[in-house]
C-alpha cells in the first residue's frame, strides 16, 4: 500500500516538473512475472550419440565457444553394489585409478595430468563410478590417453594401495573433527543400519582396514565393463574425430556380465523413532539431523516430491523451514531438507544447527513444520512459485555444455528416457496441488523419523524429554 | 548524462599458434564489455552474451572489514541486514522473489568488498534491478531486525570459525600476521562486537559506505544493455552520491622476528598454519607468486603434496598460496596433520620445501606446468556468466579497469625460474613469518573437564 503512495507521489512530481502525463512505472515485483523463455537444452545438432560394438555408449556434446574439453567415463554400478562388510571397496578402487595406470606409476601419472594443466577426478557414489578429465582441446589425444589408462589399465600397485588405505583411515579419523560429517554418518546409520546405506560411501575405519590392491582389482574387473558404461565428451571437439579416437582407444575393451546393483533397503526405515546424541563436549553449536527413508531416482512421484521439498526446505530463503527457524527466530544460519535420489530409495533428511541452549526449541519448530507440511500441504500459491523456481533453476543449472552432458549421463545411469531434460519443464508445470498433498502424506513421516544430534551430551540430553529413548554415543 | 566508453582492446586467437588443429580461437569476452559512469558516480559494467540462458547481476560495494574501526564485523553484518527487509518489502522477501523465479541470490563479504549477486534468466533482470534499488534506497535498519540478524550471524560464526579447527587456525593466524592493519580482524567480526553493535552504528555505516559512488554494478550474460542502463538510471542512478568515503589510514609496521601462537581445540587432526607478508594486488611480483603457489600446491605432483602427503605420509593435505588484497597481501601455508603424527615434523618438512624454493631455481618442467595450470584456470573462468560478471566487476572495483586476458597471460608467461626464486627470497623470510599450531589441549588443563559447565 505504501508503495502505491510513493509511486503516486513520484508520478505527481513528474507531471508538475514536465507538464506531461508520464506515468511512473510500477516496481517489477508488483507486475506478474513474464513467461519464461524455455530455451532448448542443447543447440541443434550439438549432440551425437553412438553405441560401439562392445556396448559402450558414447555421447558427444559439441561446443566451440571455448578451447576446452571434458571427458568422462561412467560405469553404472557404485557403492550400493557392495556388501556392508566391504563398505568402501568401490570408492577405494576409484581412488587407486589415478595412483598409477598404463606405463606410469602414481607420481608419473600425476606429472602427466599436471603438465597439461588438466583436472582429473575419479570418484564413486551410490550408483556409479566416474572417471573424468578436463583440459584444453588441443590436448585431446593426451587427455583421452590418460583417461583410457586410468579406466582400463590401472596398476593397483600394492604399495600405493597401502598408502591410499592409510590416508583413508587417517581421513576417516580426522573427519570426526567435523560436526556435520559426524551428524551425516550417524543419521544414515540410525535410518538404515544394517543395510549398506547405513554406512558412508567411503566405508568406516573397520571396513577400510580390510581394503587392499586385490580387493580393488577385483571390483574393477567386475564393474568396468563396456556394456555397463557411458563415455561422454563435451566441448571444443569434432564428433567424427572423437568417435574414431574412441574406437581406437576403447575398441578392444571386452563385454562382461553386469554386477547386481545391490539389495534395496527396508521399505520403512527406521521402523520407529530413534534418538541418538553424538557427544562432542567442546562444541558450542549443536547439529540436528532428522530423517527417514525417501524415494528412488526413478519413482513416478519424483517431480511432485521435488516441488514439495522446495516448499518445505529445499529452496534456501524461500522455504517454510528457513522462514520459521531463521527468519522468525534467528535460531540458525541455515536449514535444508532433501530426498537423496538413488536407484533404491535413499534417505530424506532435514539438517540444521543452533546454539546448544536453544536445541529443543529449534527441534520442536522443525518437527512441527514437518507435521504441518502433511496437515497443510503447499496450496496453489506455494506450488505456483515452486514451479517457477524449479523450471527457472533447471534452465540456469544447464548453463554450460558440461552441465548438460553430466545431466544426460545421469539419465543414462538410471535408465531414464533420453528426452527427460526436454520434457522436464512441461512435466513440472503439470503437477497439481492434489498430487503434492498425496506425496506429502506418502513420503513424510516425522512420527517415526530418526533424530540425530551432535554436541555436548551433558547439555543436550536434559532437553530431550518426551522424544523417546535416547542413545548417547562417542564420535 | 552517462558517458559510455570501451575500455578493453579485443584479444583474439591466443591459442592459434598451438600445435593441434582442432582449437577454437579464444576471444576474450571481456573485450566487449562496456563501462558506463552515471552522474551520481555509480559505475556500470555490462557484457552481453545471448548464447547463454543466464544473466548475472552483481553489485560490488567497496567496503569490507578493512574499513571497520570500533566494531568489527560490521561490513559482514550489513551483508545480512541487506536481506532483512526495506520500506516496501518484508524480511527475506527480496530473496524469495528472486528465488521464486529460479534465480540464485546470495552475497559475500571479503576484506575489501561486499558483493551481492543475483543470477537469473533474462526476463527477471528488471525485477533484480528494482529490488537492488529498493534495498539501497529504503533499507530497514531497526532494533528488531538487527537483533534477529545478529543471532543468525553468531550462528554463522560458530559454524565457520569457533567449532572448526581450520576456522580457529585462520583467525589466530591473521591476528598474528597483522598487528595494525584491520585485515587482522576476522571478516565475520569478533563475537563481542557482533553482540554489541547498535542500530545507530549500523545506520551510520550504511550511510557512509552504501553510496552509489562507492558501488560498481556488473551485468553479464543474456540481457539488453540499453534497457538495463535505462532502468538503472531511473533507480539506483537517482540516489545521492556521498561527499567523502573515509578509508582506514593505518599501515602495517615492519615485522621484526618470527611470531608464534598455539590454539587448543579438542581435535584429532592438528592444523599447521603459517603466513608471510606479501605485496598488495596488482603488484609486479603477483604472477611470480602465483606461479610459486602452483609449484608448491597445485595437483598431486606439486612439491608439498609429494613431500608431506605422498612420501612422508604425515599430512592429509598441504598447500601454500598467494592471497592478494587491496592494501597488502599474504603468502599462506596450511597443512592438515594426520591423526597421530607430529605437527613439529610436518612443520619441519613444510619449511624445508620453502627453503628449497629459496635456495634452488625451480625446474623448467615445473615452471611450464605451473604456467599451463594458470592459463587453463583463466580459460575455465570464462565458462559462466557469473564468473564473467565477477571478473569485470572485481577488476573495475579494484583496478578501475578490466585487465585483458592477453595482458594477464603475457605476465604469467614472462615469469622465469629466477623470478620465482627471487620472490621466494624476498617474501618467504623466516624473520617475517607467523606460525600457528592448532592442537588438542594438554590433558590436565581441559577446561570442560575442569567442570566449569560452560
Amino acid at each position: 500500500m505504501r508503495r502505491a503512495c510513493v509511486w503516486a507521489l513520484v508520478a505527481f512530481c513528474l507531471v508538475l516538473a514536465q507538464g506531461c502525463g508520464l506515468l511512473a512505472p510500477k516496481p517489477a515485483w508488483e507486475i506478474p512475472a513474464p513467461p519464461a523463455s524455455d530455451r532448448p537444452i542443447a543447440r541443434d545438432g550439438a549432440l551425437t550419440r553412438v553405441e560401439l560394438e562392445s556396448g559402450l555408449r558414447v555421447l558427444v556434446h559439441e561446443d566451440h565457444r571455448l578451447p576446452r574439453i571434458a571427458l568422462s567415463l561412467t560405469v553404472r554400478r557404485g557403492a550400493a553394489s557392495e556388501p556392508p562388510e566391504q563398505a568402501g571397496a568401490v570408492s577405494f578402487m576409484a581412488e587407486l585409478l589415478e595412483r598409477g595406470a598404463g606405463d606410469r606409476d602414481a607420481l608419473a601419472y600425476a606429472e602427466a595430468i599436471d603438465a597439461l594443466g588438466a583436472s582429473f577426478a575419479a570418484s564413486a557414489d551410490w550408483d556409479a563410478v566416474s572417471v573424468g578429465i578436463s583440459g584444453l582441446s588441443r590436448d585431446f589425444d593426451a587427455l583421452l590417453g590418460l583417461l583410457a589408462d586410468a579406466a582400463l589399465r590401472p596398476r593397483f600397485d600394492p604399495r600405493e594401495a597401502v598408502r591410499a588405505r592409510d590416508a583413508l583411515l587417517a581421513a576417516l579419523e580426522r573427519a570426526k573433527d567435523d560436526p556435520a560429517t559426524l551428524a551425516g554418518w550417524r543419521a544414515a546409520r540410525a535410518v538404515y543400519a544394517p543395510h549398506r546405506f547405513g554406512l558412508p560411501v567411503s566405508g568406516t575405519a573397520e571396513t577400510a582396514a580390510r581394503l587392499d590392491a586385490k580387493v580393488a582389482r577385483a571390483y574393477h574387473a567386475r564393474a568396468f565393463v563396456p556394456n555397463g558404461a557411458i563415455l561422454s565428451v563435451s566441448g571444443d571437439v569434432e564428433p567424427e574425430a572423437v568417435i574414431a579416437a574412441l574406437r581406437d582407444r576403447f575398441g578392444a575393451w571386452r563385454k562382461g556380465a553386469l554386477v547386481d546393483p545391490g539389495a534395496p533397503p527396508p521399505a520403512q526405515a527406521p521402523a520407529q523413532r530413534v534418538v541418538v546424541v553424538v557427544d562432542r563436549p567442546d562444541l558450542g553449536q549443536a547439529r540436528i539431523v532428522v530423517g527417514h527413508e525417501g524415494i528412488a531416482r526413478t519413482d513416478e512421484d519424483r517431480i511432485a516430491v521435488s516441488l514439495f521439498n522446495l516448499v518445505l526446505g529445499g529452496s534456501g530463503f524461500s522455504s517454510r523451514l528457513m522462514a520459521s527457524l531463521r527468519g522468525k527466530e534467528g535460531l540458525t544460519y541455515g536449514v535444508s531438507s532433501g530426498y537423496s535420489l538413488r536407484r533404491a530409495p535413499g534417505p530424506f533428511f532435514v539438517s540444521t544447527f543452533t546454539r546448544v541452549e536453544e536445541l529443543r526449541p529449534a527441534l520442536d519448530i522443525l518437527l512441527a513444520e514437518l507435521e504441518r507440511a502433511r496437515r497443510e500441504p503447499p496450496g496453489e500459491d506455494e506450488l505456483s512459485w515452486a514451479r517457477t523456481l524449479a523450471t527457472g533453476s533447471f534452465s540456469m543449472g544447464l548453463e554450460t555444455s558440461d552441465a548438460v552432458t553430466d545431466a544426460l549421463v545421469d539419465l543414462d545411469v538410471y535408465g531414464l528416457p533420453e528426452d527427460s531434460l526436454d520434457t522436464y519443464r512441461t512435466r513440472v508445470r503439470a503437477i497439481t496441488a492434489d498430487e503434492i498433498a498425496a506425496v506429502a502424506r506418502a513420503h513424510l513421516h516425522p512420527e517415526r523419523a530418526a533424530i540425530v544430534l551432535v554436541g555436548p551430551a551433558a547439555a543436550i540430553v536434559p532437553q530431550l524429554e518426551g522424544l523417546g529413548p535416547v542413545e548417547v554415543v562417542k564420535p | 548524462m552517462p558517458n559510455a566508453r570501451l575500455l578493453v582492446p579485443a584479444v583474439i586467437g591466443l591459442w592459434c599458434a598451438a600445435s593441434g588443429a582442432r582449437v577454437a580461437a579464444l576471444e576474450d569476452p571481456a573485450a566487449r564489455a562496456q563501462v558506463t559512469h552515471l552522474d551520481n558516480g555509480l559505475v556500470v559494467v555490462t557484457l552481453e552474451d545471448t548464447a547463454t540462458p543466464v544473466v548475472s547481476f552483481q553489485m560490488w560495494v567497496k567496503v569490507g572489514s578493512r574499513d571497520e574501526a570500533g566494531y568489527s564485523g560490521l561490513a559482514h553484518l550489513f551483508e545480512h541486514m541487506m536481506f532483512n527487509g526495506s520500506e516496501h518489502l518484508g524480511p527475506e522477501q527480496h530473496a524469495q522473489l528472486v528465488t521464486a523465479r529460479g534465480g540464485m541470490i546470495n552475497a559475500y563479504t571479503s576484506n575489501d568488498q561486499t558483493v551481492y549477486f543475483d543470477d537469473v534468466t533474462r526476463e527477471s533482470l528488471p525485477l533484480v534491478i528494482d529490488l537492488e534499488y529498493e534495498r539501497l534506497a529504503y533499507l530497514d535498519i531497526s532494533e528488531e531486525s538487527l537483533n534477529r540478524e545478529r543471532q543468525v550471524v553468531l550462528e554463522e560464526r560458530s559454524l565457520r570459525i569457533e567449532d572448526t579447527p581450520m576456522g580457529r587456525a585462520y583467525e589466530a593466524l591473521l591476528a598474528l600476521l597483522w598487528q595494525a592493519l584491520p585485515y587482522r580482524t576476522p571478516v565475520i567480526g569478533w563475537r563481542s562486537d557482533v553482540e554489541k553493535a547498535t542500530v545507530e552504528v549500523c545506520r551510520e555505516f550504511f550511510a557512509t559506505y552504501y553510496a552509489p559512488n562507492n558501488i560498481v554494478v556488473a551485468i553479464a550474460g543474456d540481457f539488453d544493455t540499453a534497457d538495463a542502463l535505462a532502468r538503472l538510471e531511473r533507480t539506483i542512478g537517482r540516489l545521492p552520491a556521498a561527499e567523502v568515503i573515509p578509508r582506514n589510514p593505518t599501515e602495517e609496521p615492519e615485522q621484526r622476528g618470527e611470531r608464534r601462537a598455539t590454539v587448543h581445540f579438542d581435535l584429532r587432526g592438528p592444523v599447521l598454519a603459517a603466513a608471510w607478508h606479501a605485496p598488495a594486488t596488482g603488484h609486479a611480483d603477483g604472477e611470480a607468486l602465483d606461479v610459486l603457489s602452483q609449484i608448491l600446491s597445485d595437483g598431486r605432483s606439486s612439491r608439498l603434496y609429494r613431500s608431506l602427503v605422498h612420501d612422508a605420509e604425515i599430512a592429509l593435505s598441504a598447500s601454500g598460496g598467494y592471497w592478494e588484497m587491496n592494501d597488502t597481501g599474504a603468502f599462506l601455508a596450511i597443512a592438515g596433520v594426520r591423526p597421530g603424527e607430529s605437527i613439529d615434523r610436518v612443520e619441519q618438512l613444510f619449511f624445508a620445501e620453502i627453503e628449497r624454493v629459496r635456495r634452488e631455481p625451480v625446474h623448467a618442467a615445473e615452471l611450464d606446468k605451473a604456467k599451463r595450470q594458470l592459463e587453463v584456470s583463466l580459460v575455465n573462468g570464462l565458462a559462466t556468466s557469473h564468473a564473467l560478471a565477477a571478473r569485470i566487476g572485481g577488476d573495475i572495483a579494484t583496478f578501475g579497469r578490466i585487465r585483458p586476458l592477453g595482458e594477464r597471460l603475457e605476465r604469467i608467461r614472462a615469469v622465469t625460474a629466477d623470478d620465482v626464486r627471487r620472490v621466494a627470497r624476498t617474501y618467504l623470510v623466516t624473520d617475517q613469518r607467523s606460525v600457528v599450531h592448532v592442537v588438542p589441549p594438554p590433558h590436565e588443563a581441559t577446561p570442560r573437564e575442569a567442570g566449569d559447565g560452560a
